[in-house]
């Protein structure tokens, strides 16, 4: 873990990028489907985190605080993206009501699960996908409300139809187990 | 559907990722080239406005009648008048780091609100401020050389200009129902 006492920005840059590194990967992958445009998204997100140490005071986790950066930088991406791609995005309600493209027939692998995963993510709206990531890292009630804003109740009914909806998307036992 | 929600969470955690490190040269050149954008963005409106300005103040010094120096310097009150109110209305502001996404997506909402409201009223700080010079201009030339044929010339300028104004305007009201279509998905999407 990252210590909580504050230290330099360089020092507190060093050590979110070592610990989340990976997830700021993935998180870069469910903003950009582009490999080259993801790429620079990843730079542009750890840019934004390198600068924000230099306001962090502390008052949330740091947990908190690197998640918070990147999903708003991820949004504005996006956001800045639908300026010139006119795509809709589509809340959580929309996406439970797609046919389910999986029924009758196994799903070719873990790849095609991923693929089929980030695509689903990639049409959410950026509330909605910043909930649906949190639930995919592994993040509780709690630390997903204090990232998104959300009440603790809002954030539970969103995660329960995330749940539904990927167990619906990827039953027949298409979840990436080869 | 609990062993289903793990697999879900563990596809996605152990998805191959390509572990790609950042230098501190990196990050602090694009963070500067952040900031020279930044900057280079707040100059840049003003840059075009002080050449203009710079040019029309020529016009005034070398102009010999008085009304020509009215009308420029009417043109430049105006250019004034449109610098202050687009850094009023329509200067970008950079989000406030470390908000939650509900309040990032508010404040991004209040932008483009703000926005809009700039692109919809263009023609009160923009397009009416600009009207004075032109209206000078015609009346005082009509009057100079009261001849039709003056008269048939100074008609087609000023219907020239009154294109272009319709053109600036029809342009910030596409911008602004744009604009809208966005504010709208945010409002859907809090």
């Amino acid at each position: 873990m990252i210590p909580a006492e504050a230290g330099s920005q360089n020092e507190l840059y060093q050590a979110a990028a070592k610990v989340y590194g990976a997830a700021l990967e993935r998180l870069a992958r469910a903003y950009e489907a582009d490999a080259d445009l993801r790429r620079d998204l990843l730079q542009e997100i750890h840019v934004a985190l390198w600068r924000s140490f230099s306001v962090f005071d502390g008052r949330c986790s740091l947990r908190t605080w690197v998640y918070r950066v990147a999903h708003n930088a991820g949004a504005s991406h996006v956001l800045r993206q639908r300026r010139t791609h006119q795509h809709e995005l589509v809340g959580l309600e929309q996406l439970e009501n797609l046919p389910d493209e999986n029924s009758g027939e196994q799903t070719a692998g873990r790849r095609h699960a991923l693929d089929r995963l980030l695509s689903l993510i990639q049409r959410l709206n950026p509330i909605d996908r910043h909930v649906i990531l949190s639930y995919l890292e592994g993040l509780d009630a709690a630390a997903i409300s204090e990232i998104t804003g959300l009440s603790a109740a809002n954030v539970a009914t969103k995660t329960h139809r995330i749940k539904n909806m990927l167990a619906r998307q990827f039953q027949q036992g298409g979840s990436g187990r080869d | 559907m609990t062993e289903q929600q793990d697999s879900m969470q563990m596809l996605w955690q152990n998805q191959p990722v390509e572990g790609i490190q950042i230098s501190a040269e990196t990050i602090e050149k694009r963070a500067a080239r952040f900031e020279g954008r930044i900057r280079w963005r707040n100059v840049r409106e003003y840059v075009a406005s002080l050449i203009a300005a710079a040019l029309l103040g020529y016009f005034t010094v070398i102009s010999h009648d008085v009304l020509s120096r009215v009308v420029f310097g009417l043109f430049i009150a105006s250019l004034a008048w449109v610098v202050v109110q687009l850094h009023r209305r329509g200067s970008s502001k950079s989000m406030p780091t470390g908000l939650d996404t509900r309040s990032s997506l508010r404040w991004y909402r209040a932008e483009l609100e703000r926005q809009r409201a700039a692109v919809l009223s263009v023609w009160s700080w923009y397009l009416i401020p600009m009207a004075p010079g032109f209206v000078v201009d015609t009346v005082g030339k009509a009057i100079q050389s009261p001849h039709p044929a003056t008269w048939a010339r100074l008609l087609l300028m000023d219907a020239f200009g009154a294109a272009a104004f319709l053109l600036v305007w029809k342009i910030n009201v596409r911008a602004a129902r744009c604009l809208g279509r966005m504010i709208d998905e945010l409002k859907t999407a809090e």
